[in-house]
This record gives structure tokens, C-alpha cells and sequence, in this order.
């Protein structure tokens, strides 16, 4: 490959560029997010500074960059910067001049970003993000205001740390980071963080549902709070039925967060119009 | 009225600040994930109105509902971030009562919401378009203004200002529905906001739970709250050796793979037998 219009030397990214290409994605990932490009031009102005690195006296080539990371693009932000750390190591490779296809990064992009989002949206929106909001939630009982800051200052920690992780571990295994993703072990971990995750939902569906009966048994003479029968069999008994219900309609009905509302809504008119609730 | 002037303005900027197309926090971290959830906006809109506790109520009561929020490639089915602030601001400016902040939230997430996310998502092509166009060019500040500083300007106006005017001219509004609705049907708002929480629930169980036995663990950490009322930490430290256990059983599992026949039958028996309980309950 020979570099005839450039004669100085080239190097490899510094720490400082690499960062660069790092912080500039993640703050604008989602910055001009449409449904037709999602995350697709956060790409083009991560590599802006990488351009003029490399390609300041070649136009032809800056262009071609900016262009192959125009496309349309979209993943869970956070795992993803994975993807992003491959990326920057192939870029880097093609800039210096070794032999790697201008077609690489783009396949990557297209290839990853699938198993990625997959992830990272069952980790962080399915697992990290609801224990930490529920351990908040629980703390913030009584309007206590140490609840929300716990959840700031965890996932305020949390989230970037995954994000920078992810980049460096990206750019220092380069295409061999794809085994790790796709692997045997990678899949054991993410089952074993699942039931970390149903787990704590079950506890959180004991805390944050509430749902009482006002209806009176009679008892001999004198008439008995069902509630009270009721949590003596089994406390949390009609949330637990509620949830149950809403699962049910989710997952095996496939309904809609709408419909589930309105049904949620019937059954409360009901019951509070004859006075079960 | 005019007191509510800079709390309503206040709150419309942190729904801007909270949206998930936000660069300023680190993007999605701090803000959608951060300064979007309820719980935080109960928090930060307390703050604007001086009242954090039943800021931090308010919160609390719409974060239950919207616990499993999911923005997957890029569809949502409620703009959390409209529901939040417009909620909770409304609910702050006129009565503090949780449950009406629930019932706002949900009414204008699933409503104006919606309308005001997918005409934004619309819009940006325009500057897709142009950021494109820049691309090709050569344009580095082509890029920048149309990646960057347009579609910023453009959600800003979208996000802070309809949150603003809902708080500042909605509040009458609110107040005169509140006050002429019988007692019946607050009664049935005051429920349903317990029990909403039970969508969002459904909505994590249906992406956490793969597959019908792990139901068992659900339950296992139901019970642990609900009969052995241990607090929310000591669950999840529990959770965690658990999920420690399962990694290792799920490890012996692949080493022995190798007669895999016999393993695999072993499993969907195994699961077929559950799968039927499942369907007597």
C-alpha cells in the first residue's frame, strides 16, 4: 500500500484519540435518532477528529470514511461500544495502510449490532436498570430522597463504566472479541444474570403492587375483613393473581401495553363498584 | 399563577434533559436512563416546585407503573419522559396526590407522548438527509450542525416548551376535573394506580422469563418478600448466589454434552413437566 501523497510517518491511535472516538459516540449516540437512521451519523462524527488524523491530505479517503459510517445503525448503546472498539481498531489498521478491507467495518457493524442489542437490552433494560430502581424505590419509601439519589449515583457509575469496558475490550481484542460475544461461556452468564433478574422482579411484584380487598366475610354471628383470611393463606395472594393475569395477556395473548390497561381497568370498576375493592 | 412560572419551566427542561436522544449526560446513561426515570423526576421536579417529598411520592407511585419501560430499536409503546414530567409536574402544580399523577402519566405518555416522539423521529430525517448530504461533501461542520446542533434545537422546542405550556395553562384544567368527578371514581383511580404496577411487571417477567420453569425463581422471590419480608438488598444478594448456582449447574451441563442425546431428552421432559403445571394454574 503505498502512501505517495503523504509522506509523514503514521501512527497508531493515542489514548487521547481513542477516548475521543469513545466520548464522541457515547454523548451523541442518539443525537439526530430517526427511524431511518437510528444511531447511523454518531458514527460519521466520532471519526471526525480520526480524519483529519489520517486523512487530511487525502480527500478521497476521509470522504469514503465518512460515508461507510453514514449508514444506518443501531444497538444497545452501552454493550454496543463493543462493536464500536472493533471498529476502531479495524479503522486504524486501513488508515495505516495494512491490508483490511474498507468493507470491513461496515460488515461488522451490520453483523454485531444485532447480538449486541440482544444483550445488552435483556442486561441493562431487563436486569440492571430494574434492581437498582427497585433497591431505589424501596429506599425512597416515605418520600425519602435518598432512594432516587442511590439509583443517580449507581447507574450514573454503572452505565458509563459498561460503555468504556466495552470500547477498550472492543479495540484491544479487535475481530477476536466476536467469539467472546457469540460463545458457549458468554451465554451461561447471560442465563445466570436472567434469574438474578426473574428473581428480583418476583420481589419487586411483592413490593410495588397493591392490591386490597374491602369485602366483609361473615363469620357466626359477626362478619370478618377477607383480607385478613386472606393474608393468613398467603400474603400478597391478589397481586400476586394480578401480575399473573398481566403476564399471562403479555406474553401468551401477545396484547398490547394498551389493552392491558384497559382490561387492568375494567376489573378495578368492577370489583370497586361492588365493592370488593 | 405566576409562581408556577420556573417550576414549570423547570420541569419542561429536565424533560428535555431526560429525553433519550440528549447528548449532554453521556447520552443514553444519564438521560434516559438516569434523569428520564420517574424516580429521578419525582426528585428533580420536587425540587423545582420546593416540595421534595411528595415530589419523591409522586415519582415513586409512576416509576412502579413504568418499571419495565423498553426502548427496543428504537420503538417505544410510551414515551416515559413526557409521562414522567408532564405527569408528575401536573399532578406537583395542582393536588401532590400520587394516584393522579399515575393516571396523568399514563394518559399523556400513551397519548401526546406518542405523538410528539413519532413526529420527532419523523422530522429527523430531514437532518439525516442533510447530515448525509454533508457526508458526502466533505463537510465536517455540515456534520456537526446536522447531526448535532439542529436536531437538539429541533427536540428542545418539542420537549421543553408543550411540557411547559401542559404545567402553566393545564393546571386549571386538572383542578376543575379533580374537584367535579365523584368520589367513586377517585376511589377507582386511587386502586388502579396500585395496581398498574402489575403491566410493568408483566411487561420485565415477559423479557426476563425465557422459559416457563424459571417462573419457580419469580416466585421465589415473591415469597421472599411477601411471607419472609426480607428488604430489597438482601433479596438480591440472595438472587445473585443463586444465579451463581445455576452458572455452575448450567457449566456441568455443557461438559457433559458429549452423550448430549441423553442430556437433551433429560431437559425436555423436564420442561414439558412444568410447562403443564403452568398451564393448571
Amino acid at each position: 500500500m503505498a502512501n505517495s501523497n503523504n509522506t509523514e510517518p503514521k501512527k497508531l491511535l493515542s489514548k487521547h484519540e481513542l477516548n475521543q472516538i469513545w466520548y464522541r459516540w457515547g454523548f451523541t449516540h442518539l443525537s439526530s435518532m430517526s427511524y431511518e437512521k437510528l444511531q447511523g451519523h454518531a458514527w460519521a462524527y466520532s471519526y471526525l477528529p480520526f480524519a483529519r488524523k489520517y486523512y487530511k491530505n487525502d480527500p478521497e479517503k476521509k470522504r469514503r470514511l465518512l460515508e461507510r459510517h453514514s449508514m444506518f445503525y443501531n444497538t444497545e448503546p452501552q454493550t454496543g461500544q463493543l462493536i464500536n472498539g472493533i471498529v476502531a481498531s479495524l479503522e486504524e489498521q486501513i488508515a495505516l495502510g495494512n491490508d483490511v478491507s474498507e468493507e470491513m467495518p461496515v460488515t461488522i457493524k451490520a453483523t454485531l449490532m444485532g447480538p449486541l442489542a440482544g444483550i445488552g437490552d435483556s442486561i441493562i433494560q431487563g436486569i440492571i436498570v430494574p434492581i437498582l430502581l427497585s433497591i431505589g424505590m424501596s429506599l425512597a419509601k416515605g418520600g425519602s430522597p435518598v432512594g432516587p439519589l442511590f439509583y443517580i449515583i449507581a447507574y450514573g457509575i454503572i452505565g458509563p463504566t459498561i460503555s468504556y469496558i466495552a470500547f477498550h475490550s472492543g479495540y484491544r481484542l479487535g475481530v477476536g472479541a466476536i467469539d467472546t460475544i457469540v460463545g458457549e461461556n458468554s451465554k451461561r452468564i447471560t442465563d445466570a444474570f436472567n434469574i438474578l433478574g426473574v428473581m428480583v422482579v418476583g420481589a419487586l411484584a411483592a413490593n410495588t403492587i397493591v392490591l386490597k380487598t374491602i369485602a366483609k366475610i361473615p363469620q357466626g354471628g359477626k362478619s370478618a375483613p377477607l383480607q385478613g383470611v386472606l393474608d393468613g393463606i398467603f400474603p400478597g395472594l391478589l397481586p400476586l393473581a394480578m401480575v399473573i393475569l398481566g403476564w399471562w395477556l403479555v406474553s401468551s395473548k401477545q396484547m398490547t401495553a394498551t389493552k392491558v390497561i384497559i382490561i387492568m381497568v375494567v376489573i378495578v370498576t368492577l370489583g370497586c363498584l361492588v365493592g370488593l375493592f | 399563577m405566576n409562581s408556577l412560572f420556573f417550576p414549570a419551566l423547570l420541569t419542561g427542561i429536565f424533560c428535555y434533559l431526560g429525553a433519550i436522544e440528549t447528548p449532554w449526560l453521556f447520552g443514553m446513561s444519564g438521560g434516559f436512563y438516569i434523569v428520564g426515570r420517574p424516580l429521578v423526576a419525582g426528585l428533580l421536579v420536587g425540587l423545582a416546585f420546593g416540595d421534595i417529598k411528595n415530589g419523591i411520592l409522586c415519582g415513586l407511585a409512576v416509576q412502579a407503573v413504568f418499571i419495565a419501560n423498553l426502548s427496543t430499536g428504537g420503538a417505544t409503546n410510551s414515551e416515559i419522559t413526557y409521562a414522567a414530567y408532564g405527569g408528575i409536574g401536573l399532578a406537583m402544580a395542582t393536588t401532590k396526590n400520587p394516584a393522579i399523577a399515575v393516571t396523568l402519566a399514563i394518559l399523556i405518555g400513551q397519548t401526546f407522548g406518542l405523538i410528539f416522539y413519532n413526529g420527532r423521529m419523523a422530522l429527523y430525517s430531514f437532518w439525516n438527509t442533510r447530515a448525509e448530504k454533508a457526508a458526502h461533501e466533505n463537510n465536517d461542520r455540515g456534520i456537526v450542525l446536522n447531526h448535532l446542533v439542529y436536531p437538539q434545537i429541533t427536540t428542545f422546542l418539542l420537549r421543553a416548551v408543550p411540557v411547559f405550556l401542559a404545567i402553566y395553562f393545564g393546571k386549571g384544567l386538572v383542578n376543575w376535573l379533580i374537584s367535579s368527578i365523584p368520589e367513586i371514581v377517585t376511589h377507582i383511580i386511587q386502586v388502579l394506580g396500585g395496581v398498574l404496577p402489575a403491566l410493568g411487571i408483566a411487561m420485565l417477567m415477559s423479557i426476563v422469563i425465557k422459559s416457563k420453569p424459571h417462573f419457580i425463581f419469580f416466585l421465589a422471590g415473591f415469597v421472599l418478600l411477601a411471607f419472609a419480608k426480607l428488604s430489597m438488598i438482601a433479596i438480591v444478594f440472595i438472587a445473585a448466589l443463586v444465579a451463581y448456582l445455576y452458572y455452575l449447574a448450567s457449566g456441568k451441563n455443557t461438559v457433559s454434552t458429549a452423550g448430549s442425546t441423553v442430556g437433551d431428552n433429560d431437559q425436555t421432559v423436564n420442561t414439558d413437566d412444568e410447562y403443564e403445571d403452568e398451564d393448571l394454574f
